[in-house]
């Protein structure tokens, strides 16, 4: 069951996306100034709203482990973490090669260049330190507690944004201007294709967290061997 | 279309599948792997005698 | 107000012995004091240095801060004593505060000798401000030690232990460096605050009040099993 709901949503990400390239290729102007790269907007900036998304997401299961002690929510948890990571790195991959070709160089200090590397960093910690755990109570338990931090931690990374002098395009999107920074039409593909890239990431969570089930299956039956000897 | 920075947006968009594809071929292959080691566990703890020997 | 009296007991206790023993501060010292040395060979002793100078000192202190933090729960666990720690009536939120305040007097210590040595070597005069200095070491290294503690608590019990505190804590401490690292650049240089730069203060509290609250509170779950 659980992996129908993957592939269903998968394939509906997959239909999405293509309608989403057709209409960003053919029917969708160039932007005045940056000529076709601009493009990469649509999928930079929802990989970076799906990466932000999932580590609030990953923060939500932690707190609900650590009520609940129930190991689904930990999987989720680091599944989150993971997918999100995943998009984090394809919004800062994509952005180093728009800021190529707009600013001329690949990456440069900007306060949020910076805390979206610093993000990525934190978590990337998240996933390396799960790893050094074995015993599976132990690592829910730790796992969480740092989830937690590196949640709070972002915010006050983020919020440094406004104090440093930024590089970066200020926001353009209808919620954070009030509207009318974007064309309509552009801002409809772009929620399309944020949409479609939140399903990718809904179904890689569904796969990733069956691993995790998987996992620990297989550790009690380990363990359950290991008694019967 | 206008054809500035064209190929730029063409290696962005390249970048950004190959970094989701490499990430699914290594869910892939953890699966792949889990799988095996689920069914072994599997034999193993249904069978416990035979292998006391393997642990 | 128990919690409090209790923290203290246990800094006393991690101070006392660190005063005996001497093997945090004397690593750290002597790491901090080699890091300063090939540092001058990296930079030239010119006006340059008053303005990577902040950067260089805070980079000192973190580094040096994980050979301490590494140490600060690690120490308990010959005979169990950590066991014996949570088995005793103190509280897990005591324990970590006190090993925070034992880690921030420790560090500070260094952060003393760091600079006097920084001083001569490369010849600024950091007197000049040393109210303001002194209150952004304060609040600086409370956010490290605190964390510090938190995360020492957190790979006490863990493979590669001594990798994984830096790892984890360097991301962490990123804004509160960013905030130490300016306010310390301008206080080397001889500027006053512009209001500007109380914005790196008011980060500075902000995040060593909300990262002590959140020790606290989740000091249960890292320590107890």
């Amino acid at each position: 069951m659980r992996e129908k709901i993957a592939i269903g949503t998968a394939a509906a990400a997959a239909a999405l996306l293509a309608n989403n390239l057709y209409q960003m290729f053919m029917v969708l102007p160039d932007e005045a100034l940056q000529g076709a790269i601009y493009r990469i907007l649509f999928f930079h900036a929802p990989a970076a709203l799906v990466g932000m998304i999932g580590y609030f997401v990953a923060l939500t299961f932690s707190i609900l482990y650590l009520s609940s002690k129930n190991f689904l929510h930990d999987s989720l948890a680091a599944s989150v973490v993971e997918v999100s990571l995943v998009f984090s790195v394809v919004n800062l991959v994509t952005g180093s090669i728009w800021a190529r070709v707009i600013w001329g160089i690949w990456w440069t200090w900007d306060a949020r260049l910076t805390s979206a590397l610093v993000c990525v960093l934190i978590f990337f910690g998240y996933l390396v330190m799960r790893r050094a755990i074995e015993e599976p109570t132990q690592r829910a338990r730790l796992s969480s507690a740092l989830c937690i931090f590196g949640c709070v931690d972002v915010v006050i990374v983020y919020k440094s944004i406004d104090w440093f002098r930024t590089q970066h395009p200020g926001p353009v999107l209808d919620f954070r201007t009030g509207g009318g920074k974007m064309d309509p039409a552009m801002a409809h593909i772009f929620w399309l294709n944020f949409l479609a890239i939140l399903l990718v990431a809904v179904a890689l969570v569904l796969v990733r967290t069956r691993q995790e089930s998987t996992a620990r299956e297989i550790d009690s039956l380990r363990r359950l061997a290991h008694t019967a000897a | 279309m206008d054809a500035r920075n064209f190929t730029f947006m063409f290696y962005g968009f390249l970048a950004a599948w190959l970094i989701v594809m490499l990430y699914v071929i290594v869910l892939a292959r953890r699966g792949a792997r889990l799988k095996k080691e689920l069914d072994a566990v599997k034999k193993i703890a249904s069978h416990p005698e035979q292998h006391a020997d393997r642990r | 107000m128990k919690t409090i009296r209790h923290a203290l007991l246990i800094a006393r206790k991690d101070l006392a012995l660190e005063l005996r023993t001497k093997e945090s501060l004397n690593a750290a010292g002597a790491f901090a004091i080699v890091i300063l040395v090939l540092f001058s060979f990296a930079f030239e002793e010119t006006e340059q240095i008053k303005e990577i100078g902040g950067g260089l000192l805070w980079l000192v202190f973190a580094f040096a801060g994980a050979l301490i933090f590494n140490r600060s729960f690690a120490r308990e666990l010959p005979n169990d004593c950590l066991d014996t720690l949570l088995a005793s009536p103190l509280s897990p939120a005591s324990l970590v505060t006190g090993k925070a305040l034992a880690n921030f007097v420790m560090l500070l210590a260094m952060e003393l000798i760091s600079i006097v040595i920084f001083g001569i070597f490369f010849n600024v005069n950091w007197t000049r401000h040393i109210g303001e200095l002194s209150l952004v070491f304060a609040l600086g290294t409370w956010g490290i030690s605190i964390l510090g503690a938190v995360f020492g608590a957190l790979t006490v019990n863990l493979r590669l232990r001594e990798l994984m505190l830096p790892i984890i804590i360097y991301p962490l401490l990123v804004p509160l460096l960013i905030a130490a690292i300016e306010l310390t650049k301008l206080l080397l240089s001889n500027q006053s605050m512009t209001p500007n730069d109380f914005l790196w203060t008011k980060l500075l509290i902000v995040f060593d009040v909300v990262f002590t609250a959140l020790a606290m509170l989740l000091a249960d779950t890292i320590l107890v099993n």
